[in-house]
């Protein structure tokens, strides 16, 4: 091994550690082992040294992790190609931060990213948990220390990283140059962020179905691990589209493949998750519901990976596929039917406390948003597999693409805009209707309102006009509610506006930090329906050429060619003119890149609120010949701005505290009839 | 409802779709279709020289005065009935529609069903008193005490 690391030509500064990282792993693995023994030993032996034995393991375990991500990481800085996997995600020409995104190039580094996030946070989880001695984070922790092993074992034996090649390559074989992208160094770890992190919410409420102990304190204990996870997968959705839309040049961020499927079931179960956990946390009802949606979130997200890295469906986000795929069904088969048989054979532990008071109520607002949300997991997880389940009973392969889920979860989608409008405005426990049709009148007047404007206006695409007319309802919904709880305030203490709304934020952050998040899927759904009115247009070019798309003239003004170690950039020059004035230059180009003998485009973007002018250049020829293919994409940017709403709301929810403990039923009495605040 | 009827109307009054060139139609079908060429995208999406050659034949043939349908039909013969972005809504393709409204519809049911059985059972208490805790109940009278200095409107009763 010291022969074959001096052959590899380390340049790092620290050498290339690649050898040390399979012991680090096998030791990682033992330290696993040892800490699923000990935690469940001091669960089942009420044994609380045994425990906090175990819980040490777990974070020996992560230390092993980590030293192992680091070698592979100074085997990638050192271009230390004696590793088959450095050797083939990476080549000597690959410098700067790109080296990071290597490591999760292919199934082994991902895996390893996998493991190090997981064992990671299974160590901030057990260690800073509150009450770490009690069975519920000893079976926690023999639970994580169990899906640790699985990880490790796949590390072990079908998906080493560490794996050395015979004969030592003079250069490797390049990163794809898709993965060269900003968005590659941060959208993976964060999708994996997200994956990974429903591990602590579903170890613990495994560890709650062992224990018996159903209320809500394994929910109050992962609160945050949930939101945490939730955040980032739904971050590193909106940057996989952010990464798509600007990389792969075909004007759009969502193709409804099966990769990003994959990443969208566990959102939206997930999604469900944490409104269904309010009515636990303050009715004490839906527990049975609430343990099956964090156990089938977890299940998907691991089944995602299943299906995207065994290569039984294909995806252009797949960068790697190995016979890893064949190892999950049976972890995804424990899981599933272990967790099932747990949850019913508890079902005595998880009945309601409490019972619906009516049927207009904002439980029963919930609970329509749970149906809807896991209907549409549903729907997502059907159309994926169907293609597999089709061929498997008829022989025939059918395609599943964009008409389908489009068709099939956009009424879901609209439903569920609506409802984030609806849910505000209706009190928890009961509503009388009048009351309703009340405080609903003014957001349904400006949604009706901005359907007429538009329809005025020329609009003529029905399901434009209803997503932007429900999306407007909506917003006015939400508005609405700061500016009542802003005006209570400022009535009250005689503050200004923006201390009002301030306090009305601080007060409440988690009330209004979900509003927040949802008034940024709005301006996201605004986003969304652009699509109805994108126009796109592809011409043959000569230099001086001109074409038109929408309201824009593009003429081929000039052209560049230039070299680099890695690709050979050809490059075009558009004038941009809108009602003959000249607005812009873009510069889109046509690269070759030399180690993956791959030709890639980079698309060029002018950006407003109002609409992207997209160009990518799809040939470029000798005689400097190019086919430019432009699109007008409307109000994209809305996108990006409701993403970053959305990321606000997402911080206000991770900052409220931890919700307290309802108490049990005291013997105070009122009658139904007082409740009426909301 | 009534507005929501209004509205409605709207739509149905002013939504006429527009007229579509060769081209529109060409873009149009290739969001339909599946590319033989790339793995799991659409034509439309997909990068590749041989995507762009079949786009451009696909944009021939409706400027020739092709059908949608005969495009498509041609397109099936060439390259299979998986070209198609989305199965047939007959044969063994309809369950691949049906299924998803049929969970959706059972969902519905079931969670109409559970909230009106606990809710009817709520109301058939009649008069029972709803048991509060001390804190509930102190919170409760603590948000009264905010709304009751605000005007009458904001007080849902």
């Amino acid at each position: 091994m010291p022969l074959q690391v001096q052959d590899s030509g380390l340049t790092g500064p620290l050498g290339s550690l690649g050898s040390l990282g399979r012991p680090a792993l096998l030791a990682a693995l033992a330290f696993a082992l040892i800490g699923l023994t000990l935690c469940a030993l001091g669960a089942a032996r009420d044994r609380r040294d045994l425990a906090a034995a175990g819980i040490r393991a777990v974070v020996a375990t992560a230390a092993f992790v980590a030293f192992a991500t680091f070698c592979l990481l100074t085997a990638f800085f050192a271009h230390d190609f004696s590793l088959d996997y450095v050797a083939s995600y990476s080549s000597r020409s690959l410098t700067g931060p790109y080296t990071l995104t290597a490591l999760w190039g292919g199934v082994e580094g991902s895996l390893l990213l996998w493991t190090f996030l997981l064992t990671v946070f299974a160590a901030i989880a057990l260690t800073r948990a509150p009450a770490r001695r009690s069975a519920l984070v000893a079976w926690a922790g023999a639970v994580l220390c169990g899906i640790s092993i699985f990880f490790l074992v796949l590390l072990a034996v079908p998906a080493n990283p560490f794996a050395a090649l015979a004969s030592v390559p003079a250069d490797g074989q390049g990163l794809n140059p898709l993965l060269q992208s900003p968005g590659m160094l941060i959208h993976p770890p964060l999708l994996y962020t997200g994956f990974v992190g429903f591990s602590i919410p579903f170890a613990f409420c495994i560890a709650a179905l062992i224990t018996r102990r159903l209320d809500d304190s394994w929910l109050r204990a992962t609160r945050r691990w949930t939101l945490f996870a939730w955040s980032a997968l739904s971050v590193g959705i909106v940057l996989g589209g952010a990464w798509a839309y600007t990389e792969l040049g075909w004007g759009g961020y969502w193709a409804w493949d099966p990769v990003e499927n994959a990443s969208f079931m566990p959102w939206l179960t997930a999604t469900a998750f944490l409104h269904s956990v309010v009515i636990q946390e303050k009715r004490r009802m839906l527990k049975v519901w609430n343990v099956s949606l964090i156990l089938l979130t977890y299940v998907l997200a691991v089944f995602g990976t299943f299906l995207t890295r065994s290569g039984i469906l294909s995806s252009i986000h797949t960068f790697a596929e190995g016979d890893t795929g064949k190892w999950f069904l049976p972890y995804l088969a424990v899981m599933l039917l272990g967790g099932l048989v747990l949850i019913g054979s508890r079902l005595d532990s998880l009945r309601s406390e409490n019972r619906f008071d009516s049927l207009l109520s904002r439980e029963s607002a919930f609970l329509a948003n749970n149906v809807l949300f896991v209907a549409a997991g549903f729907a997502v997880l059907w159309g994926t597999v169907y293609p597999i389940v089709n061929e498997a009973f008829s022989g025939v392969r059918l395609s599943v693409g964009p008409p389908f889920f489009n068709r099939v979860f956009a009424p879901i989608g609209l439903a569920l805009v609506a409802l984030a409008g609806i849910g505000p405005l209706i009190s928890w426990r009961r509503m009388s209707k009048g009351t309703f049709a009340r405080v609903a009148r003014p957001p349904a007047l400006a949604g009706v309102a901005a359907v007429i404007v538009l329809a005025a206006g020329g609009v003529r695409s029905i399901g434009a006009l209803l997503a932007l007319g429900i999306s407007v309802f909506t917003a006015a919904a939400i508005v609405g509610e700061f500016a009542r709880g802003s005006r209570v305030h400022r009535r009250r203490e005689g503050s200004t506006w923006p201390e009002s709304l301030r306090r009305t934020l601080t007060r409440n952050r988690r009330r209004y930090g979900g509003y927040i998040v949802h008034l940024g899927i709005v301006l996201m759904v605004i986003g969304f329906s652009g699509n109805a009115f994108k126009v796109e247009r592809s011409a043959e070019l000569a230099p001086n050429e001109s074409m038109t798309v929408g309201a824009y003239s593009l003429t081929y003004v000039d052209h560049s060619s230039a070299s680099t170690p890695e690709k050979e950039i050809n490059e075009a020059v558009i004038a941009v003119s809108r009602g003959g004035e000249r607005i812009a230059t873009l510069r889109p180009q046509r690269n070759f890149h030399i180690a993956q003998r791959q030709t890639q485009s980079e698309v060029a973007i002018r950006t407003t609120p109002a609409e992207d002018l997209y160009l990518v250049v799809t040939s470029f020829d000798a005689d400097a010949t190019i086919v430019l293919r432009s699109f007008v994409n409307p109000l994209t940017w809305w996108i990006w701005a409701g993403a970053a709403v959305m990321l606000a709301g997402m911080a206000v929810l991770l900052w409220a505290p931890a919700p307290q403990a309802v108490p049990g039923p005291a013997p105070v009495r009122v009658r139904r009839t007082e409740v009426a605040t909301r | 409802m009534r507005m929501v009827a209004c509205a409605l109307l709207v739509l149905a009054v002013t939504a006429a779709p527009a007229t579509a060139g060769p081209a529109d139609v060409a873009i149009d079908i290739s969001n339909q279709i599946m590319s033989p060429f790339c793995d799991g995208v659409t034509l439309h999406d997909c990068p590749s020289q041989e995507a762009l050659d079949l786009r451009a034949k696909i944009q021939r043939w409706a400027s020739a005065g092709w059908s949608r349908e005969r495009i498509y039909e041609r397109l099936e013969a060439e390259f299979g009935a998986g070209i198609r972005a989305a199965p047939p809504a007959r044969g063994a393709g309809t369950l691949a529609w049906v299924l998803p409204g049929l969970a959706l519809l059972a969902g519905a049911g079931a969670a109409y069903s559970f909230a009106r059985r606990w809710a009817v059972g709520s109301a058939d208490a009649g008069t029972t008193p709803v048991v509060m805790s001390p804190r509930e109940r102190a919170r409760i009278d603590a948000d009264l005490e905010a709304l009751r200095g605000d005007t009458q409107s904001e007080v849902r009763t």
